[in-house]
This record gives structure tokens, C-alpha cells and sequence, in this order.
């Protein structure tokens, strides 16, 4: 736990310094007091020894040492010693005379055992006769003598000379404090000192501990709880507030704290905003995607009522909002404009300047209008508004679906990749032109290609050749039309998907940094009509119409011919035939598939099948054979089927002729 | 379509040139029957022809049966290979006489 280590750490801090302050307090004031009173102490027992030796009479100490015998002078000073000694703390007091081996004891006084009587001779003690020279020589430098004796025990002596009336040394007075006795009281002073030392250090500690408890820990803590509380706290209302009035730091704390509280709060509150905002902004986006997939025609098919071709396209933007964009829409009746293109940049930028592109390209192409011009009007427009420096490269191309003559216009895009119906896809160079919306006054000019029926056409933008898988390799232009020819069979949705998963495995897990685009189209046919009124005048026109369209087409001049029979023999027929009362409309339509070729003649006259009547017999001779019905006939042998249905209330005949055409493309 | 015709002695020439179809047919109709009222041989030059419907097989038909009535005789001369095939498909090959 970590709440109270605070509080131990300061008790435990203070301990220590408690007990090194005792200590160095009673170590110093020991040393101190020591030294002071063995000074006292020497000053004391020098004093004693130096007051007996002017006490005594130097001169009368030769005949106590020779006759040995107590006098008047000898008891008196025997008295002084007595009393000196019982009246302080000395051991022993003594006065001897040296000699150079021993010593002889003049007076000898003491409260313990060995006092020697006079004249009482012993060897010096250890150091003893030293002591005796130096003081003899006068060299003594006054200093107590510590000592263990077994017979005198613990004792501290100091000495002095006792002279005679010339001055010698005739005798020493010896004293002798009693160790022990010196010890105690400075033990017992030591105890003394310890226990008030230890006494006002405890207390002084304890007051210490007591005030940095309430001025630092317990504010501390109580900054900790409140500070707890605030985290849990910062969602609701209440406001941070702590009870600290220490007047120092401690209390700038935890008003900073208060503050930092209060531009926390501040600061979570603009963050929820900006989350808020943020989500909205991410929600806008996703209409928006969704506003530009609703853009691009997605729904297939696409024109499920036109035979002629079958379209499809597909995006997958990299972010949320893609710059790139396809478009395909009917110019008019005849002419399918389709559209890939793709804008600099990504995201939101981009994805606005897609929508201005794909519109102005919209609404310029004009049927009959021809597509540089609209690119170079586009341009111009784009211009005016792009400040951004933002740019399209764009392809466009509209096809005639009755010639397939292509128009198209490339704006630096990708050259569209083609299939012929007996070879596979390969690549168009179509040379590029200058961006859109990169300089104003350019001028862009249209092209032209020839599609068959059975041709495809695939357009796509960068992101498809430029996806990248791990290894940073692209997926390039080789690896596209390898993938396009293996499945060129495909109808271009399953084209798109297999080309899409291509990429797809390609790229692996790497990130997909542009947008993918393509669009597929299959020419199945090429059809052609006209109306006109069932009059034989008006055969030549018919004619023109069907020859000029399989001219287009390219059939040989043999089936030509024979179509033209065909042609001549219903269209009179209808002329004959279907309006007795005035002529009425006709139909005429013909459609070029791979390897057919479709008539449609439709009337709203007289419900008559042309089918019904008999067969001439050609094997009659001249002679014999009817004139007319040779005509139903000669179709029927023409074409491979041949079919009649009444349908709304018209007549229509639909005749087939199995046959291709020669058709050699012209890129110009 | 143009008709140019020329009288060789007993024998007289329709050269026809350009397409026959029901617009004009009648035209080749009236001038072969014309031509018989004067001869009895008829060459229909066919050499520029480029093609022939039923309507133009219809006037052949009915020049062949004039021919056979006054006891004369209409040839087809010159034919191309499309206009054959039209005359083979409709057994006109084997009833006229071709040359």
C-alpha cells in the first residue's frame, strides 16, 4: 500500500538524525567533559601534593629518615595530612624519600590498606623511579599518572618536591586519586546527558514529525484523494475543491491543480465538441460517397432495352471519396458517349472537382457536335473555376451504334484497350492531349476508330495499372492485358470482376492508395432503321439505306446483291399489298451481328403473311410457269430464316442471313 | 436503267444497262414486247446488268412466252455470275435460253 509510505518515510528519516544527534551530542559533551575534569583533576592532586610540600619543613626530613622516631613536628604534620586527606577525595597521601633503587616512607596517610609506616623502605612501582629522577632533576612536567596497582588499585597520582633550606629535593609528596571514584561521576554525568539529550531531540523530533504531518503529508494526501476524485469527476458538474491553507507551496499546488482541473474540464468539453463535429464530418462524408456512387450510372444493366451492346462499369475508391469517375449515357438515339477519367488528387478536393468534370462533360456533349470541341469548351470552363491547380485527364468517346464509328477525344488518359471478335484485347495507341482544366486555352481534336460487332471495349484509369502489391511492384499494362485476353469471352460484368479480383490478388494486403476504375462495353450489334411511306417511288431509298449500311459494315458486294433482292422483293410486296387504300408507313431495319445479318420490315397495314403462299415449281419450262411468286421465294432461298408475326397491329417480318462481314477497322 | 437497241438484219439487240428492279422492269418489259412486233430474234444483252429481282425476271418471263407465241426466239447473252445465280435459284436458267 502505498497510502502512508509518505508518513513512515519522514519517521523513519527522523529516527535516523534522532539517533545521530544523540549520539554525536553525547560523544562531544563526553570528550569535552572528560577532558575538563581530568584537568580539574590534576590541578586538584597537584595543588595537594604542592601544599604538603610547603607545609613540610625540608630540613627535619634527614633525621626522621636516620633515627626513625615520631616527634611533635612529625604527629602535627601527620594531623594536616590526615585531615586533608579525609576531607577530600584523596586515596592516599604520602610523603617518602628516593633513593636510586627504592624509596623510604616518611608520612604515609589513606583511607585503604598499605599504609606504610616511617621509614618503611619498598621498590619503586612500575615507572616509579623515573618519575623520582625527573622530579629530582627538576624536569616533573606536572602530570597525573594513571596506574593499576594490585595493592593500591586504581589510582591517578601526581607528586611534588619537598626542599630543604638549600633548595635540594630531600623528600616527594605523593598523591593518589582514587580512578574509580572519577569514573562514576563522569558515567553518571554521561547518563545524565544521554537521557536529556535523548529527551529534547525525542521531543524536538515529535514536534518536528507533527508539523510536517499536517503541513506536507496530510495535505499531500489529501490533494492525492481529491485528485482521485477529480479524474472520476470530470464528466459531471461538480467542481475541484480541496481544503489546504498551509500558505506555501503545498497550497499553490492545489489551486494549480484547481486550475488544472478547471482547463482539463475545459479542454474535454471543446475535445467532445470537436469529436461531435468530427463524427459529423465523418457522417457527411459517407453521404457524400454515397452522393457520388449515385452520381455514376451504377444500376445494370444499363440499357436493358438496347440490343446493340451491353455496358458496365465499376469504382472502388481508395478513400472515402474518389476523384476518379466513368460515365455512359445516350447522346441520342444512335449514339452511346462513354467517359473515364480521373482527377489529380483524393479525397473531398477531388471528388468536388470530379463532379464539376463529369457534369460539364454531361451536359456538352451534344449529338452531332463533335467531341474536341466539347472537350475544348470543358476545358475552358474548368479553367475559370480551379484555383486549386487541381487537373482531369479524361477519354471520351461516343459511338455510333448504327456504323460503329467511334468519335473520341483523350485528354492525357490511358488509351482505351480494344478486342476484335478474332483477336484479342490490345491496346489503341491514341495519342494524348493536354490535361483538362491545365491551361485555358487549349485546343483539343477528336479522333476516330471503327468498332464491328462482337468488339469490346475496355477503358480503365491509373489506379488499375498503378496498384501496388508489398513488394512495391506495379501491376502494369502487361499483366492487365494478359488478364483481359484470358478472359476476353467474358461479358463485361464477369470481365470487370475477374479483372477487379485480378488486382485484387495482386495488391494482397498492401494498402489501396488510388482509386480503381474501368468500364466495359461489348458491341453486339449494329442496327440502323428508317421509316418511310410504303410507296414503289421510294424503293431506291430503301435500298441506299440497307446497301449503305452493309457498305459501312462491310459485307461483300455477292451478298450484297442478294440482300438487295431480298430487300426489293418484301418492300414491294408491302408496297403492293399491305395499304390498298393510300400508303402507309414501313419500317425498314437492319442489324449486323457477328456472323448475321438481321432485316425487320414492319408495316401497319393489311394483316397479311407473305410466308403463306405456295412455292413456285421452277422445274416447269418457261411455258408453263406462272408469272410472279418468284419473289417470296427468292428471299426464302436467300436467307436462312425467315419469320412472320402479327404484333400490335402490324405486320413484321424478320429475315436472317447468316454471314460476317470483312470488316477491316480503320484507326484514323 | 438504259435500253439501247439495234437491228442486226433479222436479229434485233437490247442491250440493258444498270439495275432492273420493280421501278423499271416494266420499262424492259414493254421494250423487249415492243421489239417483237418487228423481229423475231431477240438478244438481251445483259453484259451491264448488275441485277435483277423477281420484277425483271417477270418481264423476262413474259419476252420468253411472247417469243414462243410468234414463234420466235429470246436470248440472254453476256449474263454476270450475280445475275445467274439469281436466274439459277429461280429455275430461269434452264426455261430461257442463255447464252
Amino acid at each position: 500500500m502505498k497510502h502512508h509510505k509518505l508518513g513512515m518515510k519522514a519517521l523513519a528519516g527522523l529516527s535516523i538524525l534522532a539517533v545521530v544527534v544523540i549520539l554525536s551530542t553525547c560523544l562531544t559533551i563526553d570528550i569535552r567533559y572528560k577532558k575538563e575534569q581530568m584537568s580539574m583533576y590534576n590541578d586538584i592532586a597537584f595543588s595537594y601534593a604542592r601544599t604538603a610540600a610547603e607545609y613540610i619543613d625540608g630540613d627535619r626530613i634527614r633525621s626522621y629518615v636516620e633515627n626513625n622516631t615520631e616527634d611533635d613536628y612529625y604527629r602535627q604534620v601527620q594531623r594536616f595530612l590526615a585531615i586533608s586527606q579525609a576531607q577530600t577525595d584523596l586515596e592516599y597521601y604520602s610523603v617518602f624519600v628516593p633513593y636510586e633503587e627504592e624509596l623510604a616512607y616518611i608520612w604515609d596517610v589513606g583511607s585503604g590498606e598499605g599504609v606504610r609506616p616511617l621509614g618503611y623502605r619498598e621498590a619503586y612501582m612500575e615507572g616509579g623511579q623515573e618519575i623520582a629522577r625527573q622530579i629530582c632533576a627538576n624536569t616533573y612536567p606536572e602530570r597525573i599518572i594513571v596506574t593499576r596497582d594490585s595493592e593500591y588499585g586504581y589510582i591517578a597520582s601526581a607528586y611534588a618536591p619537598v626542599l630543604d633550606s638549600a633548595g635540594e629535593t630531600v623528600a616527594i609528596v605523593g598523591v593518589d586519586l582514587s580512578m574509580p571514584g572519577i569514573r562514576k561521576a563522569l558515567f553518571h554525568f554521561l547518563i545524565t546527558v544521554i537521557f536529556s539529550v535523548t529527551a529534547v531531540v525525542a521531543l524536538l523530533m515529535g514536534l518536528f514529525y507533527v508539523f510536517i504531518r499536517k503541513n506536507i503529508i496530510t495535505p499531500i494526501d489529501r490533494l492525492n484523494r481529491a485528485t482521485k476524485e477529480m479524474v472520476g469527476s470530470l464528466e459531471s458538474e461538480e467542481t475541484f475543491h480541496v481544503e489546504i491553507h498551509t500558505g506555501d507551496e503545498i497550497e499553490e499546488l492545489s489551486e494549480s491543480f484547481a486550475q488544472m482541473y478547471l482547463e482539463l474540464r475545459e479542454y474535454l468539453r471543446e475535445l467532445s465538441v470537436v469529436t461531435a463535429e468530427k463524427e459529423r464530418i465523418g457522417a457527411e462524408l459517407d453521404i457524400a460517397t454515397q452522393i457520388q456512387a449515385d452520381m455514376l450510372p451504377s444500376i445494370f444493366p444499363a440499357f436493358p432495352e438496347r440490343e446493340e451492346m451491353d455496358i458496365y462499369a465499376l469504382m472502388d475508391p481508395a478513400k472515402e471519396v474518389g476523384g476518379d469517375f466513368y460515365d455512359f449515357f445516350m447522346v441520342d438515339d444512335t449514339h452511346l458517349a462513354m467517359v473515364m477519367a480521373d482527377v489529380s488528387g483524393k479525397g473531398v478536393p477531388a471528388a468536388l472537382f470530379m463532379v464539376i468534370g463529369k457534369t460539364l462533360i454531361k451536359d456538352h456533349t451534344k449529338p452531332g457536335r463533335p467531341l474536341g470541341e466539347v472537350f475544348t469548351e470543358v476545358n475552358r470552363l474548368l479553367c475559370e473555376s480551379n484555383k486549386e491547380g487541381l487537373f482531369i485527364t479524361a477519354f471520351e468517346c461516343v459511338l455510333d451504334l448504327r456504323t460503329g464509328d467511334m468519335v473520341y477525344v483523350n485528354a492525357g488518359h490511358e488509351p482505351p484497350i480494344i478486342a476484335t471478335c478474332n483477336e484479342g484485347y490490345s491496346v489503341r495507341s491514341v495519342t494524348p492531349q493536354f490535361v483538362l482544366a491545365g491551361f485555358d486555352e487549349m485546343t483539343y481534336k477528336s479522333g476516330e476508330l471503327k468498332l464491328a460487332p462482337g468488339d469490346r471495349l475496355f477503358l480503365f484509369t491509373d489506379g488499375v495499372t498503378e496498384a501496388t502489391n508489398a513488394k512495391e511492384e506495379l501491376y502494369g499494362m502487361d499483366r492487365l492485358c494478359e488478364v483481359l485476353c484470358a478472359n476476353a469471352e467474358k461479358k463485361p460484368r464477369e470481365l470487370l470482376q475477374t479483372v477487379k479480383q485480378a488486382v485484387d490478388g495482386f495488391v494482397g494486403e498492401a494498402e489501396q492508395f488510388d482509386d480503381i476504375t474501368m468500364l466495359g462495353m461489348e458491341l453486339r450489334k449494329l442496327k440502323d432503321s428508317l421509316t418511310l411511306k410504303a410507296e414503289l417511288a421510294s424503293l431506291g431509298t430503301v435500298t441506299d439505306f440497307v446497301n449503305g449500311f452493309m457498305d459501312n459494315c462491310g459485307y461483300d458486294n455477292k451478298v450484297q446483291t442478294q440482300i438487295d433482292i431480298v430487300v426489293e422483293e418484301i418492300y414491294v410486296n408491302i408496297c403492293s399489298y399491305a395499304y390498298p387504300d393510300g400508303p402507309g408507313d414501313v419500317t425498314a431495319e437492319v442489324a449486323a451481328e457477328s456472323g448475321r445479318l438481321t432485316l425487320t420490315f414492319a408495316d401497319s397495314g393489311f394483316e397479311y403473311n407473305p410466308l403463306e403462299k405456295e412455292d413456285p415449281d421452277i422445274t416447269l419450262s418457261a411455258e408453263e410457269r406462272e408469272i410472279g411468286g418468284l419473289g417470296i421465294f427468292m428471299v426464302k432461298q436467300i436467307m436462312d430464316e425467315v419469320t412472320y408475326r402479327r404484333t400490335d397491329g402490324r405486320n413484321v417480318l424478320e429475315l436472317t442471313k447468316n454471314v460476317d462481314t470483312v470488316l477491316v477497322d480503320g484507326t484514323v | 436503267m438504259n435500253i439501247t437497241k439495234t437491228v442486226n438484219g433479222e436479229e434485233t439487240v437490247l442491250a440493258v444497262e444498270g439495275r432492273i428492279d420493280a421501278t423499271n422492269s416494266r420499262e424492259l418489259q414493254d421494250a423487249i414486247i415492243g421489239a417483237f412486233q418487228s423481229t423475231k430474234n431477240l438478244v438481251v444483252d445483259f453484259e451491264k446488268v448488275a441485277y435483277v429481282a423477281s420484277a425483271g425476271l417477270r418481264a423476262l418471263l413474259l419476252g420468253h412466252k411472247t417469243a414462243v407465241s410468234k414463234s420466235g426466239i429470246m436470248k440472254l447473252t453476256h449474263v454476270n455470275e450475280n445475275v445467274m445465280e439469281v436466274l439459277r435459284m429461280t429455275g430461269f436458267q434452264s426455261a430461257l435460253h442463255i447464252e
